[in-house]
């Protein structure tokens, strides 16, 4: 596409609140890898600038756009406190309103996360393929169950998140946060199936009206006002983000009741059991949406360094390449940026990594790691301990 | 912004051999029409070459088609240095980031110019060793830019500018030549060609390659954090604790308002209240530092210090300069426009242009923060200013200008280390008369008789003979 | 002082002893005449203003005529526990020490004499007054034509004024010699002053206060001694630093090479060294421009 107007309804300040300093260059994934103007915060605020005075787009612009894997480390980074992420987005919305950006395909897609029965039906697809060893291991999937056990709710002290994608392919790890969560003495309750989907994809990839009809969805499931914990780093962040992106009162509420369950099991580390034998060295790999978007990553270190030594990477923080949906469309620029933590992390010598959120830990297994979720190393020391 | 069509002959060329890194779409020029002053220009074409023989290619082709380039590191550079003026091919030297060599027995790196400051001194940190230049931008500067600008930063109190941490470069000359200027050994024979290239700011050809030199990590280092009530004590501090005898690896000075910006940030602890603070760092042997902490407190402490608190640990260290470091970024914080002044004054001139600053920034109505190496007198004080104001940009000029004058005034010069580039050049006749700025043209010559390599820099339009690519810097150049 | 009209009385009648025309050359304590060969016969002999004229302890920066002789400038910086760590015999003078460019036997941890330098005034073949660099501790304004004139024997122009960066001069000074390998001494020392090595015997210079002197004194077997050896007296071979492990088993005469610099000093007369076709034709330009006639020190030789 060549000159298509767009509307670009970022505030002026905020667009003006990059001075063009260059000191979120290197805290970029894509600008890392590709050393692009084009591929870095400070490019990518000054072509918003642009489209928004001119009021065109062309594709060029909208790969620019669509090549940020939406890490916000560079939000982290920035001296000036710019407000990149939601910029990014209203940018992407923008885009998915007013141009051809997200095809059908990938709308359908996206509207199929939410969608339970299709989201297992599909699950089930690619358990059964995976008997016929017909999904090749690269992809890092886990093995998925053709039939899945329920989760047996236990109390009414908190609230776990269960999600899509998660639920549907990693629900073992809910179990061990369960059992985790547990053993402080806690009751668990799960939501109903209102809460599979938060909605963070649908605002990555600028689909806000859908992720917002998701978001007032998901406030049902979880009535009550106990706290509401998040054992992935990116839903946290999403639900975290609701006050925001519905601006109400009871979305505000909300959010404020959801905590990344790190931070819940952080605050009560005396109420875990205790520690016996050997730690083993764990190289913790911190999700971008715990770091740059929650900044609630230092909770990890406390919970898992009371079973483990935990060891953190010397790279700032810098995004693994997972990105939610970015894998999938980016596979290149994905992958580029995946050799450069694997680099990292295989500089520590380690017997395992932790990451505290899925797409992240699929990622990274992808490229032939060992990762599992905190908790559910911390699970497996605990019940060794028993 | 409506750019003019590309010269497509001269484009097809530079494709034949860089392919798709040879770029003229519209948003793409845009991005590198600007570096992190405020002046902004025009390139015609952006090369992303990534290596020497693509960089001497695209030399030889602009030769052929009438073209100037200009060569860009990371696009960090506060005076306009890299603003592609007089239509010019920029040459974009990021993806050339590969380090060459780490050679610890002749204590060199061989670098790409693209390489980032910091992520040189990381790779050579097991080794023992780190880049001594290091600019508030160094996670993010080039070393290609470094040599451009003869980058100094804090920790140069000590350990002095780039030109004494470059042992060699390679360059592409304008017309199209490979030279190496310099070499490993101490004496390199010839005139200091090397020394003469650094802080050229790209107008005598391209570094494809750095000789950097390694300096070992000091066994101990000591960082302390000293506040004062009145900023004229802070001054005087530091000129006391070098008359003392003792030059610290660096002695940082904030005021007031970039105290409260940077805490807002960092959130260190910084004393909000105070109205200055110095940072000051001493490294070396256990002995010379324990001394050096001592002469500090004792001076401090005559100059009505208010806290001197010593950094615990690296975690506490690494905080309080990362205050500092990203203290211009944060001023937007305050305005969304800053404009960085970099004058050099005697120590014991620093309160007297201190409060002239203020003085002047009151009567233009502007907001000044000066955050500056207090050890080598380099203020920078900066004003911030939101550009949507109407008329603003005059009164910051014309700010400037006054901040200028008083510095030379007080025996200072126009630019400690971020260069003179597009912004200072007309400056340039405060300090050097009109035969200083004829032999300094003189040199530039040998180097590059047609004016191609980044035209309208340094030097004032008129004192250079060969500005055949337009006089004066364009109207509107300033954003 | 850094404008032209502030521009010193003596300088200014400096300039007009060099005047316009004729060969010239400028003439200083005579301790490296013989420095690129003597200056054609019947060039006229002219001696640059000396003196000091203005040392200010706090800012360290010494400002001073180009025919101050080292011996008179350490003097006066030493009363206020100031040096510039030339080491270059005391009658030598600064700016002869400066057109020749040679660093002395500290420069492992002082660095290069060009890097002391902070601003320069000198006469131009046309007889007028060019001031580069400026005078305060860091500049970057306008090109560095300092660094050009260090090392260029008066070729560039007669060197008239200098403002020089100063050091406080350490707590203590001590030289140390033993039997050892000099590059484990390079590597285990932090920033030593000097290491000179003659093959088999090593000295070390070491400063600071004195704790951190004994404990780096103490890593080795050292023996302390009152200074460095007295160094051969012909021509001085830099290589590269790491090429002094190999040069043992190359060379026959006696010798005594700066360890970490990669300067050798011989008896013998210092080799001619190559320099390659581009960077003659640069500074053949540069000579073309700034000393057309080849009136400033005629005869004498940088490219050899």
């Amino acid at each position: 596409m060549k000159n298509v107007p767009i509307d670009l309804p970022i505030p002026t300040e905020d667009l003006v609140s990059c001075v063009s300093c260059g000191l979120c260059l290197p805290h970029c994934p894509t600008y890392r890898v590709t050393q692009e103007e084009s591929a870095s915060p400070r490019g990518r605020i000054a072509l918003m600038k642009q489209a928004h005075h001119d009021g065109v787009v062309d594709d060029e612009f909208v790969e620019f756009m669509d090549t940020c894997i939406q890490c916000r480390g560079c939000e982290t980074a920035c001296p000036a406190g710019v407000q990149f992420g939601s910029m990014m987005e209203t940018t992407r919305e923008a885009l998915a309103t007013q141009t051809r950006y997200q095809p059908w395909w990938a709308r359908l897609g996206y509207r199929t996360l939410g969608w339970q029965k299709a989201l297992r039906a599909g699950s089930a697809l690619i358990a059964l393929l995976q008997r016929f060893r017909l999904v090749p291991q690269k992809l890092g999937l886990p093995s998925i169950p053709i039939i899945q056990r329920p989760l047996v709710s236990s109390g009414n002290d908190v609230w776990l998140f269960t999600g899509c994608i998660m639920d549907a392919w990693m629900r073992d790890t809910h179990r061990a946060v369960q059992r985790v969560l547990e053993s402080t003495g806690a009751g668990i309750a799960f939501p109903d199936k209102r809460a599979n989907c938060c909605g963070a994809l649908h605002v990555h990839a600028g689909l806000a009206p859908e992720a917002r009809r998701l978001a007032l969805r998901t406030m049902q499931a979880f009535p009550g006002d106990a706290p509401i914990l998040v054992d992935s780093a990116g839903c946290g962040a999403q639900l975290k983000d609701y006050g925001h992106l519905l601006d109400s009162d009871a979305a505000r509420e909300f959010s404020e009741r959801v905590l990344d369950v790190h931070e819940w099991l952080a605050q009560r580390l005396d109420d875990l059991p205790e520690k016996t034998g050997l730690s083993p060295r764990i190289v913790v790999q911190d999700p971008c949406h715990l770091r740059h978007v929650q900044r609630a990553h230092e909770s990890v270190y406390q919970v898992l360094g009371r079973y483990v030594e935990a060891v953190s990477l010397d790279d700032d923080g810098l995004c693994c390449g997972a990105g939610g949906a970015y894998s999938t469309f980016h596979p290149q620029i994905a992958s580029d940026v995946r050799d450069r933590k694997i680099r990292a992390i295989e500089e520590i010598q380690a017997e395992e990594v932790a990451s505290a959120n899925p797409g992240c830990l699929l990622h990274l297994r992808s490229g032939g790691l060992e990762v599992r979720h905190p908790l559910e190393i911390v699970d497996g020391l605990i019940k060794k301990d028993e | 912004m409506v750019h003019k069509s590309a010269d497509k002959k001269l484009l097809s060329e530079l494709r034949s051999f860089l392919g798709d890194r040879a770029r003229d779409g519209d948003f793409e020029l845009g991005l590198y029409a600007k570096d992190g002053s405020v002046l902004k220009g025009d390139p015609m074409i952006v090369c992303l070459p990534t290596s020497t023989e693509e960089v001497q290619q695209i030399i030889l082709a602009c030769r052929r088609y009438d073209r100037p380039f200009l060569a860009r590191g990371s696009g960090t550079g506060l005076a306009g240095g890299a603003v592609p003026v007089g239509d010019p091919v920029v040459i974009a030297t990021a993806k050339m980031n590969k380090i060459l060599d780490i050679d610890i027995d002749n204590r060199i790196a061989w670098v790409e110019p693209g390489v980032l400051n910091l992520d040189l001194s990381r790779e050579l940190s097991p080794l023992g060793f780190h880049f001594a230049p290091d600019p508030s931008s160094q996670q993010v500067c080039s070393i290609g830019g470094n040599v451009a600008n003869n980058s100094g930063g804090p920790h140069c109190l000590a350990y002095g500018v780039t030109s004494a941490h470059v042992a060699a470069i390679e360059v592409v000359l304008p017309d199209g030549r490979v030279a190496l200027l310099g070499d490993l050994t101490a004496e390199s024979p010839g005139y200091d060609l090397r020394g003469l290239f650094i802080g050229s700011e790209g107008t005598m050809g391209v570094a494809t390659k750095v000789a950097v030199r390694l300096t070992p990590n000091p066994p101990e280092v000591r960082t302390l954090l000293l506040d004062f009530a009145d900023v004229r004590d802070g001054a005087a501090a530091v000129s006391s604790i070098i008359a003392n005898g003792l030059i610290p690896a660096a002695l940082e000075m904030m005021d007031q308002r970039a105290i409260e910006i940077v805490e807002a940030f960092v959130n260190a602890g910084y004393p909000t209240e105070a109205d200055a603070v110095l940072l000051v760092e001493l490294d070396g042997l256990p002995g010379g530092v324990e001394h050096g902490v001592e002469v500090v407190r004792a001076v401090a402490n005559r100059h009505q210090v208010g806290s001197v608190r010593v950094a615990a640990d690296d975690a506490e260290r690494a905080l309080l300069w990362k205050g500092r470091k990203n203290a211009f970024g944060a001023v937007a914080r305050i305005k969304p426009d800053y404009y960085l002044h970099d004058t050099v004054v005697p120590r014991g001139k620093l309160v007297e242009v201190l409060e002239k600053v203020y003085q002047i920034a009151d009567a233009y109505d502007l907001i000044a923060v000066n955050v500056f190496h207090a050890g080598d007198g380099n203020l920078h004080p900066i004003l911030a200013y939101d550009s949507e104001e109407k008329g603003v940009l005059e009164r910051v000029q014309a700010a400037g200008r006054a901040i200028v004058t008083a510095s030379i005034e007080a025996g200072g010069v126009l630019s400690g280390e971020h260069g003179i580039g597009l912004e200072k050049r007309d400056y340039m006749g405060m300090l050097f008369s009109a035969h200083d700025m004829a032999t300094q043209d003189l040199v530039r010559e040998a180097f590059d008789p047609d004016g191609f390599a980044n035209p309208l820099k340094v030097l004032p339009s008129g004192s250079r003979c060969s500005d055949s690519f337009g006089q004066h810097v364009p109207d509107g150049a300033w954003v | 002082m850094s404008r032209v009209e502030d521009i010193d009385q003596e300088v200014l009648e400096f300039a007009k002893i060099v005047g316009k025309s004729g060969p010239v050359t400028v003439v200083g304590g005579r301790t490296q005449w013989a420095v690129g060969g003597p200056p054609e016969p019947g060039t006229r002999e002219v001696r640059a203003p000396a003196g000091i004229w203005s040392h200010e302890p706090e800012e360290m920066t010494v400002r001073c005529g180009g025919g101050t002789t080292l011996g008179e400038l350490s003097e006066q910086l030493a009363h206020h526990g100031q040096m510039v760590p030339f080491d270059m015999p005391a009658e030598a003078t600064v700016g002869g020490v400066l057109a020749v460019g040679h660093s002395g036997l500290r420069r492992l941890r002082y660095g290069d004499i060009r890097d002391f330098v902070l601003q320069i005034r000198h006469v131009d073949h046309t007889g007028q007054i060019v001031s580069s660099g400026g005078p305060t501790v860091k500049n970057v304004s306008g090109y560095d034509l300092c660094r050009l004139m260090v090392g260029s024997l008066g070729k560039f122009g007669c060197i008239a004024e200098v403002t020089l960066r100063c050091l406080p001069i350490p707590a203590i000074t001590r030289w140390f010699t033993g039997i050892l390998d000099p590059f484990e001494v390079h590597n285990q020392l932090y920033r030593p002053s000097s290491i000179l090595w003659d093959g088999n015997r090593v000295w070390v210079c070491i400063e600071g206060v004195l704790s951190d002197v004994a404990a780096q004194a103490a890593i080795f077997d050292f023996e302390e001694v009152a200074g460095p050896p007295s160094l051969p007296a012909g021509g001085r071979l830099a290589i590269e630093p790491k090429g002094l492990r190999t040069h043992k088993q190359e060379s026959d005469q006696s010798w005594i090479a700066e360890v970490g610099v990669g300067l050798i000093h011989t008896d013998l007369p210092a080799a001619q060294r190559h320099i390659n076709d581009v960077n003659v034709s640069l500074m053949e330009e540069l000579e073309e421009r700034l000393n057309p006639n080849n009136r400033l020190n005629p005869g004498r030789q940088v490219l050899i």
